[in-house]
Order: structure tokens, then sequence, then C-alpha cells
């Protein structure tokens, strides 16, 4: 482990190793300072969190009361039939009676094809991307930087750049429309992963592989056995990030998905939107829609979040 | 080992002989992983890139390949007014996106790290991270609306005037610009947060020692110190930034008037929507490329310029 | 946590399986054939669910799935459906749009199944077939049904105003000061003072009730919202239609007239652009905006407003002495892509047979082409007490005219589009919709 470089081993535990002096020391006095900085860090906190409290009771409400209650930080006109046509639970006939559009929405299956395509490409991508950063760390093989810049070089290259392309390879294939074909472009690798998880393995003592191999394990086995093991925070860190982009990500699975059979979840909100009658919006539906697209990942949050934001410290330290 | 990634180990003397045949040794293994990572590489970046060129010297269209036309998509791009103004728009964007995104993540960094280390603030923080783009614009559609938006409502209690966020010409950049703020603050929050705390506390100490206000000891030791995290986070946010196509797509379509018709957007409308031309996207996409290239490239020199201040 | 690698491997394993049996895309063939329909009316959804229902009666080995997507993202969708080669068997088709669709290949010819199944084309109302007619001489689509608008204005504010029916029956119009209509929108328009936009101290920045509401659709055809009056003058989109290669946008009556429509907001009787977002529809609703354009396929929703009654006047009479309304035949075309063609076949003739076209006429949501649905249409809004003669008073005493139909209508549609807005917003005045059109005829040229 090195001293000087801020050692990417640090947060692994609680991410203040001098919390236990700055607590004996934080004396409990109010300046002036202490106010504002609070005063500031609340406001800032409520301008993140009150949209979320808005979709909620926007989603609780009634269409035909929302313009005359605009003002009203309660929900008007109590409702749950802005969800229930968010989960294509109502009939055509109440949809249109309460402003909707009486189109059908598959939300459980959004909801599946989002988690069949953000753990296909997070698992894949991670475990792969750990395979090839693994050997430009501690392996020396000929041509292993020119290799390794070229990888790195992908980092520049724009989204839409390989979008058009990647578009007609996925069509010619004939996976178009189909969840493998969504994830594949990042299934194998994105050089930003492999970037990370290079200067991760690239940290790790030499002597505990050194001490493999003089036992006789092969390759393979070492890299599985001890140094995956051994860089699990990097590599949990890195999955966090990718299931969230992968969760997350809308242009590509618009050109590819065309029909329900592969639509993710991010794009069964455009489709609710753009089944909007065609009057007003149906903005109880649709922020009903938008609550439920955004829930699985917010409750994943709930459940792991010391673990996620930790992860996300983690990645500062490059 | 180095913190930022260089590929080549500095001052590495002429290999000798036996290291070199223990390279090629490893050279089977090495393949083996680094295999699955060439495929994808090769496949969905190298293959595509090359063939985004080669698109953007054709006149292909999405319903059928063309052919070779040389530069004829780029000298329409250059006289293209539209273009010019997707690009205009989007550096707009980046600025006013990345710098107040900059601005406040640092504050907020700074905040978390001097005033609490509440685990329930940071997660907070981070909760519009983990909703898509396109539920953020649609959020912000219904709140910034200019009839039923709750936001109007209030300024207008307060006495002000309607304000038209997404139809205003000279305001809807700096609306989606917020509203990815909004997204992305807590992101970049946390990880300078992170890099904050690789700083020792006992310069703060010290600082306190001799007297130093807590403003001082952030100009003279935080940001210091905080630099180069803040450059690399910077350029990789920028990066991202200029590829804003979400919240275009789902809260104005590029409107109104072109006025928010960023540059991936109006790709995305050309290659799809306008002519369905995929040479003349292509055309685009290499110019981005290029621009982003030149970023990335400004990015390597200044992490390398700003080197640990701490050494 | 070698365990955790190796449920890690597991577990893709299971999920790439999983993903591989669930990417069937849409639904899978099974016993029965499913030809997927796109439209974009929302309001036409139950009709047509119906008629979907009738048809697999008498076709049991034929469903239908009815999919529908809003008109801003339908084309957009569709083309990208193209371009992925996974596009709906049938859809509903715009005289304005078809034709690019037509020059890429991507729709049916429809003249040798017409041909061999001795379809009666003669049945449909005159000057509906006609158009879907490509310039190469191929049918592309059996005409549905057909359209035009006018204008939806309070009953209530009217008559505040003190107007009747007549009155805006009666209205006249000229590009250079409005005519009588003007002074209607006018007098319709209160400010938050309670003056009306007629009288002296009336002020255009705080107004409370516009007179003529705005529709925020900015395209070239201009249905939604100028065609009425610029079809009133000695003027068409272009040099010939359909199939014209030259649009006339730079005429200085046509841009006079076009002034004067966004000239409108300045003056505070209509609103800038920007204030509302929502179609006429939710304007006129929600009691601010006194009257607004709309297509009939509205009639329903509007007459369905709460706390609003709603009464149809038609265009204002202009230069040329009569009134005029952008008159559009829908029809269905089937994608060439279709695995389904004979299917889909059989559900665009049903579509364009008296069988449907009854069913679709008892929902009273438009009005079909075969002359007799679309008496058994009006005698459905009859009964509902809709008064819909506005909409037929463009045949019987006035003018109609087609939509601009023309190849490479996307790319004309997007500088047009612009064109327009930028006029409505400030940014530019009517004169500039000559370099506008000089573009537009420069991509038509092509």
């Amino acid at each position: 482990m090195t001293t000087t470089a801020p050692a990417p081993a640090a947060p692994i535990a609680d991410p203040t190793p001098t919390a236990p002096r700055a607590t004996r020391r934080r004396r409990r006095r109010l300046t002036p300072g202490r106010v504002l900085g609070w005063a500031v860090l609340l406001v800032l906190m409520l301008a993140t969190l009150f949209p979320f409290y808005w979709m909620l009771r926007t989603a609780l409400s009634t269409n035909a009361a929302l313009p005359g209650g605009a003002a009203d930080p309660l929900p008007v006109g109590l409702s749950g039939e802005g969800f229930r046509r968010a989960l294509g639970l109502a009939s055509v006939e109440e949809s249109l009676a309460d402003g909707g559009s009486g189109a059908s929405m598959d939300f459980p299956r959004y909801l599946l094809n989002s988690v069949v395509v953000a753990a296909l490409v997070t698992v894949c991508q991670v475990f792969f991307s750990a395979m090839a950063a693994y050997a430009f760390a501690r392996l020396r093989w000929p041509g292993r930087d020119v290799v390794y810049s070229v990888f790195l070089a992908g980092l520049m290259v724009p989204t839409i750049f390989t979008l058009l392309p990647n578009f007609l390879l996925v069509r010619d294939v004939g996976l178009l429309d189909t969840l493998p074909g969504i994830a594949l472009p990042t299934m194998l690798m994105t050089p930003f992963a492999v970037f990370f998880l290079r200067q991760f393995f690239a940290g790790i003592s030499v002597e505990i592989e050194e001490a493999a191999k003089l036992d006789g394990a092969g390759r393979f086995r070492t890299f599985f056995t001890i140094v995956l093991p051994m860089a699990s925070p990097a590599v949990v860190t890195l999955a966090v990030l990718t299931y969230i982009t992968a969760w997350n990500d809308y242009l590509w699975p618009l050109l590819v998905s065309q029909s329900d059979g592969s639509r993710v979840l991010t794009l069964a909100l455009g489709i609710f939107r753009a089944q909007s009658p065609q009057a007003a919006p149906d903005w109880a539906g649709l922020m009903a829609a938008t609550l439920l697209a955004a829930l699985p990942m917010l409750l994943l949050f709930l459940a792991f979040a010391k673990r996620i934001v930790n992860s996300i410290g983690f990645t500062g330290i490059k | 080992m180095s913190a930022v990634g260089t590929p080549t180990r500095p001052g590495a003397p002429a290999r000798p002989a036996r290291r070199r045949s223990q390279e090629v040794r490893n050279l089977p293994a090495a393949l083996l992983f680094v295999l699955p990572a060439g495929i994808g590489f090769g496949v969905f970046f190298l293959w595509p890139s090359l063939r985004g060129i080669w698109l953007s010297l054709t006149d292909s269209t999405a319903f059928r390949a063309g052919g070779f036309v040389g530069l004829e998509n780029y000298q329409r791009m250059v006289a293209d007014p539209v273009f010019w103004n997707a690009f205009k728009v989007t550096v707009w964007y980046v600025l006013l996106n990345i710098g107040l995104q900059t601005v406040l993540a640092v504050l907020v960094a700074v905040l978390m790290h001097r005033l609490t280390q509440s685990m329930a603030v940071r997660g907070l923080v981070l909760t519009p991270y983990l909703v898509s783009n396109v539920v953020a614009a649609m959020l912000f559609l219904m709140l910034l609306d200019y009839q039923l938006g709750f936001v109007n409502e209030v300024i207008e209690g307060l006495g002000g005037d309607r304000v038209m966020f997404f139809g205003d010409q000279s305001l809807v950049i700096p609306t989606i610009a917020l509203v990815n703020v909004w997204r992305h603050l807590g992101y970049t929050a946390l990880l300078l947060f992170a890099g904050l705390q690789t700083i020792p506390e006992h310069l703060y100490e010290a600082g306190r020692v001799d007297g130093a206000s807590e403003l001082r000891m952030f100009r003279s030791i935080t940001m210091p110190l905080l630099r180069p995290y803040l450059g690399l986070v910077l350029i990789v946010t920028m990066i991202g930034s200029f590829q804003v196509f979400d919240t275009v797509s789902v809260a104005t379509q590029g409107g109104p008037a072109n006025a928010s018709n960023v540059i991936q957007y109006y790709i995305y409308e050309v290659a799809f929507s306008r002519g369905y031309d995929f040479g003349y996207a292509s055309a685009m996409s290499v110019a981005l490329l290029v621009v982003l290239a030149a970023i990335s490239v400004l990015q390597f020199r200044l992490t390398r310029a700003n080197q640990n201040d701490m050494a | 946590m070698r365990k955790s690698v190796h449920v890690a491997v597991a577990g893709s394993l299971v999920l790439a399986l999983g993903a591989c049996s669930s990417a069937g895309g849409s639904g899978s063939g099974g016993s029965g054939d499913e030809i997927s329909y796109w439209l974009w009316d929302s309001n036409q959804v139950p009709a047509y669910q119906a008629c979907a229902a009738a048809f697999t009666e008498e076709n049991p080995d034929v469903s239908v799935k009815i999919e529908q997507f809003a008109w801003d993202d339908y084309w957009t969708k569709l083309t990208a459906s193209f371009v992925g080669g996974a596009g709906p068997d049938v859809f509903v088709d715009h005289l304005s749009k078809y034709g690019e669709f037509a020059a890429q290949g991507q729709i049916v010819a429809l003249d040798d199944l017409v041909e061999r199944d001795a379809v009666d084309t003669s049945v449909y109302a005159d000057g509906l077939l006609d158009p879907w007619q490509h310039a190469d001489g191929s049918l592309y689509g059996l005409p549905k049904d057909w359209d035009t608008t006018a204008f939806f204005y309070n009953e209530q504010l009217v008559a505040d105003a003190g107007y009747t029916a007549e009155d805006l029956w009666a209205a006249d119009w000229n590009p250079d000061d409005g005519g009588t209509f003007e002074e209607i929108v006018a007098h319709l328009t209160v400010d938050a003072h309670g003056v009306r936009g007629d009288e002296p101290g009336f002020d255009a920045s705080d107004v409370a009730v516009y007179g003529l509401g705005i529709n925020p659709n900015f395209e070239e055809t201009g249905q939604m919202q100028w065609a009425n009056f610029t079809g009133t003058l000695d003027w068409d989109y272009l040099d010939k239609n359909p199939w014209g290669t030259r649009y006339n946008f730079d005429d200085a009556e046509f841009q006079k007239a076009v002034g004067w429509f966004y000239g409108l907001a300045d003056k505070g009787y209509a609103p800038a652009a920007g204030v509302f977002s929502e179609e006429t529809l939710t304007q006129v609703g929600s009691g601010k905006v006194a009257m607004g354009t709309n297509g009939s396929w509205a009639t329903g929703t509007f007459k369905a407003l709460d706390g609003v009654d709603v009464g149809i006047a038609p265009g204002p009479v202009g230069p040329t002495g009569e009134r005029a309304s952008l008159f559009n035949g829908v029809a269905d075309s089937i994608s060439a892509s279709s695995t389904k063609q004979d299917a889909a076949w059989e559900w665009v003739t049903f579509l364009g047979s008296a069988d449907c076209q009854d069913i679709v006429a008892e929902h009273a949501v438009v009005f079909p082409a075969i002359p007799g649905s679309a008496e058994k249409a009006l005698a459905a809004f009859d009964a509902k007490g809709w008064d819909v003669s506005a909409f037929f008073s463009y045949q019987d005493e006035g003018r109609t005219f087609l939509p601009p139909i023309t190849v490479r209508a996307g790319e004309v549609n997007a500088i047009a589009s612009v064109a327009f807005e930028d006029i409505a917003l400030g940014n530019t005045d009517a004169s500039s919709l000559t370099a506008a059109n000089e573009q537009i005829n420069a991509v038509l040229e092509d």
C-alpha cells in the first residue's frame, strides 16, 4: 500500500479515520457561521427533496382539480386514480373520464425488463472489465501499454458517435427490439470500468500475489481467489455505478426498443406521456408513473444507503 | 502507484532479456484475461467509430446504405446555421450547468465536511442521482409549468410575474441546466467530499491554532489540496454535460424555435426525423468527438500539471 | 468472496437465459395472427377498438392490437420503427407525411390488392381518394375519415360580450385590419380590470380573458393556427398540390396574414407564445380564452368540458368572398416491413368498409369517408345535441383545400415550424418567411 498518495483502501471502513479526533474537538458552539452553514445545507436539502414530494402530491390528485389548486401543497382532489392509470389497472372509460388516455401500460413488464438489462450489464461488464484491468495492472506482456492507451482513448468518445453505427450493427444481427440488444454495447466493457479497476488493482500489494504464486496457484486462480476479493470495495463501487447508469439509460433503449416486450422503465415514462390525451397532459397519471419509475432505485437506495454513499465517495479517489 | 492513470511507467529502463521472456510467457494468460473486454471494445467501440467515420463520408440514410460523397456532409455542416446554433446552445448550457454545479458541489461538500458527518445528509443529497434524467425532466416540467407549476404560483404569490421557464427562449437553457444541476449535485458533491477527506485533519487543527477563520482555511488549505480532484471532476462532468439529451428530449424537444436544440438532440433529429440522414448525423458526431477529444486532452494535461500538492 | 463470484457468474447466466427467452419482442405468433395498428388520436381509440372487436368476430384467427401515440411523438416513433424493421403492420397515415414513406419504400402500394379483391374505391366521398395517389401513380391508403377546422367558443363569454352565434358566422376578415372578426375578438378580450379589448384603457399586458386562443402547434400546414385565414386568400401552399416542388410562403399577402395572426398577441387579444403550453381545448376549458381553433376530431372533448358550454362557428369569410378550411383526409397504410401482409390487408379493407366506418360513426368522433357512414355520424352528433354544421359549411358555401403534399415533409416541417415559431416569439417578423421559403424549396429541389 502506498502511503503518500491517497490510499484507495482508506474509505472501506468508516470514511473518516479522523472522526474520533473530530468529535472530541467539536465544541457544540453555535457560531453564526455554523448556523449559516446549516441553513444553507437545509435549504439545499429541501430543494433536493421537494420535487419528490411534489411528485407524490400530484400523483394523488385529480386532473380536474389541478388547475384550481396549483398552489396547494397538499394533494387536491385526493384520489388513487393516477396510480391505477399508471399501472394500467383503470378501464378505458375510467381513464378517459379522469383526463387520462385509456392506453394500456405494462409496468410490471417494464420493471422486469429494466432489472434484467441492468443486472446483465452490471454483472458482465464488471466481471470482464475486472479481468482486463487485472491484465493491465498486474501482468506484464508485450503491447500492454499500447492496448491500454487504446482502451483509454475510448473514454473520450461521445455516446452519440458510436450510437448510430451500433444501432445499425444491432439491427443487422437481428437483435433490435430485444433485451440483449439493449444490453450488448456496454455488456462486455466500458473504457471507464477498465480504467477505474486498473487503478485499483495497481495499488494492491504485490506480496500477496507473490505468495500465491509460490504456492503454485495459476494466474486465474490467483485472480479469482485472492485479487478479486481484495478488490471488492472497488468492484462494488463500479457495480453500483454501472447499475444506476444502466437503469437510467434512455437514448439507446429508445432506439433499440420498439415494442412492449423490450421496453424498459425509462421508456415507459416517455410512452405514457406520448399516450396523453390530445387535451392536457394527464399530470396525475404522469406523476404516478414517474414515481413508479423512480421507486425501484429509491427503494434499493434505502436498503443499501450506507454502502452506496460510501461507494460514491470511493470513486473520487482516483 | 500513481493515483492518476498513466499507462507508461516513467523512467523504465530498456527491458532486460530475462524480463522480456517473462513478459512473453505471460502473453497467453494476459490475452485470455483481456479477450472479452477486447472483443467488447473492438465490436462496440472501435468498429462503430470507424464505421461512423465512414458513414460521415457517405450519403447513407436510415433506410439504405449510401455511396461515398467525400467531404460533402462536412461542408454542409459548416454552412448549417442550425448546427452552429446547436453548438452555441450546447456550450452555453455546459458553462451554466458545470459552473453552477461545481460551485454548489464544492459548497455542499465543504459543508458536509466541516459541519456534519451524518450519513443521512449524504444520503439525502444523493437521492436525485438515482432517478433518471427522464424522471427529473418530467418532475420539473410540472413544477415549472407556466399555468400549473407550483414555482410560478409561489412567484406570483410573492408579487412577481410568472416565468416561462421552458417557454422563453432565453430562459430555457438555464432552466434545463438547473434541472440537471438538481440531478447531479449530490453525486458531484460526494465525489468532492471524498477528496476533502484526504486532507489531513491536522492541517485544519494547525490553522485553527493559528487563529485562521473557516473562510481563510478554505482558501489556503481546502482549495489547493482539493484542486486535483476538482479538476478531474470538472472535466468528467463537462464531458457528460456536453452530451445532454434526455432532458431536452422529454421537456422541450429542442424548442422553442431551436433555443434548446442541443447538439446531441439535433444529431438525433437529423438521423431519425428530419430526412433520416445518417451520413450527415455521423459527420456532426465526428465534430462532437473532436471537441470532446480536445477537452479530454486538456484534462490529462491539467491533472498531470496539478500533481498532488501534498507531496 | 469466492462464493459470491460464483454466484455472480451463475446469476448472470441465468439472467442472460432469462433475457433471451423474454427477448421475443412483441407478441409471438401463437395460433392466431396479431397485427399491430397505430393511431395518434386518443379520442378515437374506443371507436377503433370496437371495430377491432367486430373484425375479429368475422376473422377469428386475426386479432388487432391498437397502440396510440400522441401526434408529437407519432411520426418519430413510426420512422424509428421503420428503421428498426419492427414497425406496426398498419397505421393511420396523414396526407402531408405519406409522400416521404412512399418515396422510401416503407409503405405498400395498394393498387394490385385493390384490383385483386375488387375493392370498390368509388364509395368514398369526392376528393378523398385522389390525394392518396402518389406522384408515381400508386395508391397508398384507403380513406377512412376527413376533418376540417373551425372555432370553438365559450357560449357564455360570447353572450356576455353581446354577440350571438349568427354574429360569429357572419364575421368577415382581411389581412389588413382583421375585419369584423378582429372586432369580435377584441371585444371578447377582457383585461384584469374588466376593460374590453376595444374599449379605452385596455391593458394589453394584464389580460384576464383572451379573445382568441392560439394552439402551440407550429407546422408547415398551419392547420391548427392560421390556415382558416390564409385559405381565404388567393393563395395556396404550393405551385401544385399534391406533389408540388415550390412553396409560396414568400407571397406578400400570405405574410401579411401570418403577421396579423401572430400580431394578435401583441395587441393583447391572444396569449403570447408560451403562456399556454396546451391546445385551445385546455385554454377554452380554463375559462381564460373565449374562442380557439381546433379540428372536428376534438368536438367530443370540447363538449365534454366541465363548466363550459361550447359552440362551434366556422372560419370567417375572407377577401375571396368565401370561408375556407384545410380539408384533411386520413387513411390507413400498410407498412412494407410487415410480416403479416395478408392479415394487414384484411384489416385495411375492413377499416375502409362501411362495416367499420358505421361503427366509428356511432361514436361521434370523426366524419367517416363513406358518405353513408358520414350521415350516420351526423345523426350520432345530433343525437348528442352537438351542432357540427360548422364543419360542413366549407363544402357547402366555402372552400376546402388540401394540406401541402410533398416529399421530404419531415425536413420541410422542421424548417417551417421554427420559422413560424420565431415570428410568434417576436424574434422576427413575417418577412423572414421568404428566407425560410427558399430553404424549403432548396430541400424540395434535391
